[in-house]
């Protein structure tokens, strides 16, 4: 008995230690580390590191260029999740039953989420082209007037939003099909025997048992959102005039383009301290209010 | 009554396809045309003649051919090691799990919400310190740790009975050959849906790359993708080369996306068991 738990002793830590070692290497380390240079002047260059305290985090909660990036940061994620949990629920809803073609559509709607974000940004930025892309067309067949998207600061994030909206949304889409299979088929026939409308089906059991899900896909896609980059690295650099540079983008900016690793590594840590904080919130009121079975 | 709401439904979703389809065939056109053709006036939506020579051209002018290669040596090489490290940790939590093995867990569990971006400083002079920056290796082992791979698996295996290992224990077998030979066959298709996603997120990386990848022949695809549109693709004037470009990057995950669809739909929508 006693040589079997040495043997299994010897397994697990065999086993555990190929995954183990890379996580401490590129996450827990690092994470530490960084943590330790948010409170440094380091330039990645020179050899010696002064400690200079609170001053990066007094530093970026005074600069403007950091709090319009914190701004753009939320306005991204307020604009792009809501629109895209809504749409998906509404779409997914469609594909409650399976029917001829359900599996094609499905694969058709998810294929945006699974290309590669540099090579779509590209098409995109040609569509949003304002002399010879295809939106300023659609809209002079509406008879609109063109507009700059990319090109103008009041219009950029709109348009970033928009393609992400398109690009991210079938994975929520596909979750919600999944969440929708799973509510029990009982309960909506026991609201039928009561006569129930098909739209007070949707408001008093679809929606409410399906809310635990909602929950999940908000808090991921949040925390998808506040790292938005890709997109924004490919179609604006952050700009027009800063209007697209998100908290993500300033940090790459700061740390790999300027080499102020210090500061950097102050906004890495605000970043990480939103996520955190954010699932904690979330977590609570999923507690309170979100139905679970 | 009924024929007319299927109907319309199906009207519906075809005019839902076309939005969501409608940026690739853009870019599958946009590949066909000449560059005469883009700023004509009045505007064309469809390529009026096909230039073969012209567009053979420019398939040799796009010099992506180096970085889809390197994407595929990392995504597949990448992809298979992921695939035995989570494994063998799942196992590993599921089948010797302790007290231990459970604090380990937790730690997992906490760096799966971590933006991993906020690490890349840190990474980068770990990298430096091993000698592997700018080294397709290194981009590997600094992937290896996949929390949404162990996730999964741990998911699938929770499944398996542990009448399996017990009656292989039993039979004299190891933990390595359980897992080859028990756990593997039983969880193919949590073997193929974590591969599938692994590849694809490999192959679609840019950021992480982009950073500790610094020359030219090192890129992966959409690294050099970015790299031509800056370069030929002169900003966005070339669009004819920079479509074609994009559509060759595309190309290979729209091909698994329609080869493979019901292991990764099933992959997806079984990511809804994951909870926290």
């Amino acid at each position: 008995m006693a040589i079997k738990m040495k043997k299994d002793t010897l397994a697990r830590i065999g086993f555990t230690l190929p995954f183990l070692i890379p996580l401490l290497l590129f996450w827990i380390v690092p994470l530490f580390l960084a943590f330790g240079i948010s409170f440094t002047d380091w330039d990645y260059i020179s050899a010696n590191i002064g400690f200079v305290g609170l001053d990066n985090y007094k530093d970026i909660f005074t600069d403007s260029d950091f709090l319009k990036a914190l701004f753009n940061t939320f306005y991204f994620a307020v604009g792009t999740i809501p629109p895209t949990l809504l749409i998906s629920f509404g779409l997914a809803l469609l594909f409650e039953n399976q029917f001829r073609g359900s599996k094609l559509f499905r694969s058709v709607i998810f294929s945006p989420w699974i290309t590669p974000t540099v090579a779509v940004s590209m098409v995109w930025s040609w569509i949003y082209e304002p002399e010879r892309g295809f939106a300023n067309h659609l809209l002079g067949f509406f008879g609109i007037a063109p507009l700059s998207w990319l090109q103008d600061s009041t219009t950029a994030m709109l348009s970033v939003i928009i393609f992400t909206i398109w690009k991210s949304l079938g994975w929520t889409f596909l979750f919600y099909i999944g969440a929708l299979a799973a509510v029990p088929k009982s309960t909506y026939e026991a609201a039928e025997i009561d006569g129930a409308s098909r739209s007070r089906k949707l408001l008093h059991i679809t929606i409410p048992l399906i809310s635990p899900t909602t929950f999940f896909l908000f808090v991921v896609n949040l925390i998808q959102s506040i790292q938005v980059y890709d997109q924004i690295q490919i179609m604006t650099q952050g700009g027009p005039g800063g209007s697209t540079t998100t908290l993500l983008y300033m940090y790459y900016d700061k740390s790999f383009q300027n080499f102020k690793m210090g500061p950097a590594n102050s906004i890495a840590m605000i970043i990480l301290a939103i996520i955190v904080v954010l699932s904690l919130i979330s977590n609570r009121i999923s507690s309170r209010f979100v139905h679970y079975e | 009554m009924k024929r007319v709401k299927v109907l319309t439904k199906y009207i519906f979703l075809a005019g839902i396809s076309i939005v969501f389809l409608f940026p690739f065939a853009w870019m599958f056109l946009g590949a066909f045309k000449s560059n005469n053709e883009i700023w004509q006036t009045p505007y064309k939506l469809l390529p009026t003649h096909i230039n073969l020579s012209e567009f053979i051209e420019n398939l040799k002018a796009i010099k992506l051919y180096g970085y889809l290669l390197n994407s595929f040596i990392v995504g597949i090489a990448g992809t298979a090691l992921i695939l035995i490290v989570s494994s063998m940790f799942a196992y590993g939590v599921v089948f010797l799990n302790n007290r231990n093995m459970d604090r380990i867990f937790v730690i997992v569990i906490v760096t799966y919400m971590l933006p991993g971006a906020v690490t890349y400083v840190p990474s980068y002079v770990i990298l430096a310190h091993m000698g592997l920056l700018n080294t397709l290796s290194g981009l590997v082992f600094s992937n290896l740790a996949n929390v949404f791979a162990v996730f999964y698996f741990r998911q699938a295996f929770k499944k398996t009975s542990m009448d399996f290992v017990e009656a292989a224990k039993i039979d004299g077998a190891n933990h390595r050959l359980i897992l080859r030979h028990v756990i593997l066959p039983l969880n193919k298709s949590a073997f193929s849906s974590v591969g599938l996603l692994t590849f694809i997120q490999l192959y679609n990386s840019y950021m992480w790359p982009s950073i500790m990848l610094t020359s030219q022949d090192k890129y992966l695809i959409s690294q050099g993708l970015r790299q031509f549109f800056i370069q030929e693709g002169a900003y966005g004037m070339n669009w004819a080369q920079v479509m074609l470009a994009s559509t060759i990057t595309t190309l290979p995950i729209l091909v698994i996306l329609f080869a493979a669809q019901k292991w990764l739909m099933s992959a997806i929508s079984q990511d809804s068991g994951i909870k926290f």
